[in-house]
């Protein structure tokens, strides 16, 4: 009899538990379809699928919270392996499929040609990802970015330096005597170049030097090293891909280079897994710029953010078995921006969307990843709402560890000690 | 002055990574005159074969090293009969065709095999430096150094000294001519190819140490590697060795004075000076550029 009742219970708290979810989907009327662009075969099929997976985990959690305007989301997905593939994928999904709105693309190698697809048919194309900083500057009026651009990242590496670091190290930010070392593809340099010119013209920071490699024929850093040494500097700033990182960080130790503060920026080189692979726990000490990561304290979010965050992580690691990679966080973050500016206008027509999207003025903490936005006339959201966070090498592996409001982790050596004491 | 001994060092240890590769390039290059568009490609299965032997059986790549040199021999064997032996007669276009070709499979097949993930072999040696005189040597690169020496004496002295050498410096010299002595050119070619291949395979085994290993690795260094192979001088030994040493001396100097930005610019420079104003390379016979020397 006992059994009886606890089995009754059971499924009655089950019954309970699915009906929020059951009920939201049961009450949304129709479909609502747009495009999902994304590089599923070809080299950069690993982040395309991985940032698929992010938006299909966040369209189901939008399905149970209303949906968009009212109606399920669903997807139309295409293939895009190569920039080609994107603008004919772009008009199929547009003339065949008829959707409003496309969104993806992870690469700055396909945004661009899948956008002025979009662009030709007044269709919105809602990026995601991609960071070429060009993207949002041609004067595209369908043409939006939930993500920084490449020259966010180095806003953020100043930031980091002069709020953090420069404190920390016992120097105004004048007095940092900074060098840069960065990868020369438009991403490295427009990073870069955005670090610089805030380094030097609102904080006054001393450059000591710029330097730029093509990071698909660099075979020895020891020269730029053994210069680095000499000048000294309390920052290194840099900007690299994935081989060339490694490369550096070795011949840094075998050079006993060791500035006060590494601080670089993106999921590639100094902020890829790999890098920890690499080098085990000589990776320990550089910071690297990125989405939230292990000890990212959803308390510090509002509630709204909160709310979803949890709900976001929870989805990933039961379909996935592990924390937000970086991917999902992009595509998730930018989806459920999209619900919120479709769910204001009530309309994908382009005058009222673009109103509902420059009408928007959410504070950090709202969002997923504890994103805001406000977005500026060229379609781009911007810096200080994208709360990008500060993520350390420790015991070869990667922990947030700035804002330190947003996480339970805490800075180590800072200044670097020398390199058999960062264990 | 305090960062001349460690210019000096990173200098000669450069130049043996890029001697390495180069001399196998030379002489495929000297003796068939194919230009190898493939070459990079061989030294990416090299790196494999040392990646995969560690992380299966944690073989160390001087270990390793024994066994590449049958295994290359066997894949220069097979690749030229499967692919060059029909082109080998052919026009510089369709050889040229042919290799790239050959290069783009090879990136694939390990695109398809082992994925495009980076790939790390750390034996205790790789991450191992010696201090010297105020300069910081690594050691495996030491190594690389040293088995690049080694094997360009070596090969020299194969070329002069042995009947098989002679035979293939004439064959180099004049095709028609070599055959009508009796000399079978077909076999000449094809050892050419294989030792070639056999020097550029055992390159990646040394070098997975002091580098990452994915499909694309080889193009990193395939571009220098043909800059070395004019500048020193087509099919020259010694000429890869010190066009190697040369190429690497710009490098170093020019990224520690100039910038490391104006590196490529620099040595695409001299390369350039050499085709102008010695075509046959810095230690190539006159009028060798004509003959394939």
């Amino acid at each position: 009899m006992q059994r009886r009742i606890l089995v009754a219970a059971v499924s009655v708290l089950a019954l309970l538990a699915t009906l929020p979810v059951a009920t939201a989907e049961a009450q949304l009327k129709g479909e609502y379809k747009i495009g999902v662009l994304e590089p599923l075969t070809g080299p950069l099929s690993s982040e395309g699928k991985r940032h698929l997976a992010g938006y299909e985990i966040m369209r189901d959690l939008i399905n149970a919270r209303g949906g968009v305007m009212g109606k399920k989301l669903v997807f139309a997905v295409a293939d895009i392996p190569n920039p080609t593939a994107a603008a004919s994928e772009a008009n199929r999904l547009i003339s065949r499929e008829g959707v409003k709105i496309l969104t993806g693309s992870f690469s700055s190698t396909l945004c661009g040609a899948a956008s002025e697809a979009a662009a030709r048919h007044n269709v919105i194309y809602w990026e995601s990802s991609c960071v070429d900083p060009r993207f949002t500057r041609r004067g595209l009026k369908t043409t939006f970015r939930t993500e920084i651009d490449g020259i966010g990242f180095g806003w953020y590496q100043v930031e980091f330096a002069v709020k953090y670091v420069a404190p920390r190290l016992g120097k105004k930010p004048s007095e940092l005597r900074v060098a840069f070392l960065s990868e020369d593809s438009s991403y490295g340099q427009g990073a870069t170049e955005a670090a610089r010119e805030r380094a030097k013209k609102e904080f006054g920071m001393q450059e000591l030097a710029a330097e730029y490699y093509n990071f698909q024929t660099i075979n020895d850093f020891t020269p730029i090293l053994i210069k680095f040494k000499q000048l000294n500097p309390d920052i290194l700033f840099g900007i690299s891909r994935n081989n060339d990182s490694i490369l550096l960080w070795k011949q840094a130790k075998e050079q006993n280079f060791v500035p006060k503060a590494v601080i670089t920026a993106g999921a590639t080189g100094f902020g890829s897994p790999d890098f920890g692979k690499a080098l085990g726990n000589d990776a320990n000490g550089p910071f690297a710029l990125l989405e939230p990561g292990p000890g990212f304290k959803v308390e510090g979010l509002r509630p709204d953010g909160r709310e979803i965050e949890t709900a976001f992580r929870a989805a990933v690691q039961k379909a996935t078995g592990s924390y937000p990679l970086g991917g999902h966080q992009l595509a998730a973050g930018g989806l459920w921006l999209l619900k919120i500016v479709l769910d204001k206008a009530g309309t994908d027509e382009l005058d009222a969307f673009r109103k509902a999207v420059f009408a928007l003025d959410l504070p950090v903490g709202s969002l997923v990843n504890g994103w805001g936005a406000k977005f500026d006339e060229t379609g781009q959201n911007s810096n200080d709402r994208v709360q990008h966070y500060m993520l350390q090498w420790q015991n070869g592996a990667l922990v947030t560890v700035w804002p330190e409001e947003f996480t339970t982790n805490r800075t180590k050596w800072l200044p670097l000690p020398a390199w058999d004491k960062r264990k | 002055m305090g960062a001349l001994p460690q210019l000096v060092v990173s200098t000669l240890l450069l130049g043996g990574i890029y001697a390495l590769i180069a001399v196998g390039l030379t002489l495929i290059f000297g003796i068939m005159r194919v230009v190898n568009f493939a070459h990079g490609e061989f030294l990416m299965l090299g790196m494999y074969l040392a990646f995969w032997s560690f992380s299966l059986w944690r073989l160390d790549p001087y270990v390793v090293l024994v066994v590449a040199l049958p295994v290359f021999f066997v894949v220069g064997l097979l690749s030229y009969w499967l692919v060059m032996k029909g082109v080998i007669k052919a026009s510089h276009n369709v050889q040229i065709f042919t290799t790239v070709g050959l290069s783009i499979a090879l990136q694939n097949v390990a695109l398809v095999l082992w994925t495009g993930d980076y790939r790390f072999v750390r034996p205790w040696h790789a991450s191992e430096v010696v201090r010297l005189g105020g300069a910081a040597l690594n050691l495996s690169q030491i190594v690389a150094f040293a088995v690049a020496v080694a094997f360009t004496g070596g090969l020299m002295a194969f070329m002069k000294f042995t009947h098989a050498g002679r035979v293939m410096r004439a064959t180099a010299e004049d095709r028609e001519a070599a055959t009508l002595m009796g000399i079978d050119t077909e076999r000449v070619y094809r050892l050419a190819w294989t030792i070639g291949i056999v020097c550029v395979g055992v390159a990646g085994v040394l070098l997975s140490p002091v580098y990452t290993v994915y499909p694309q690795a080889g193009l990193q260094f395939v571009l220098l590697a043909y800059v070395v192979v004019v500048l020193g001088g087509l099919g020259d030994m010694r000429g890869a060795l010190f066009g190697s040493l040369i190429v690497a001396a710009v490098e170093t100097v020019g990224a520690y004075t100039l910038g490391i930005a104006w590196k490529e610019v620099l040595y695409f420079v001299l390369f350039i000076l050499v085709l102008v104003f010695r075509p046959a390379g810095l230690f190539g016979q006159r009028g060798a550029e004509t003959l394939g020397m």
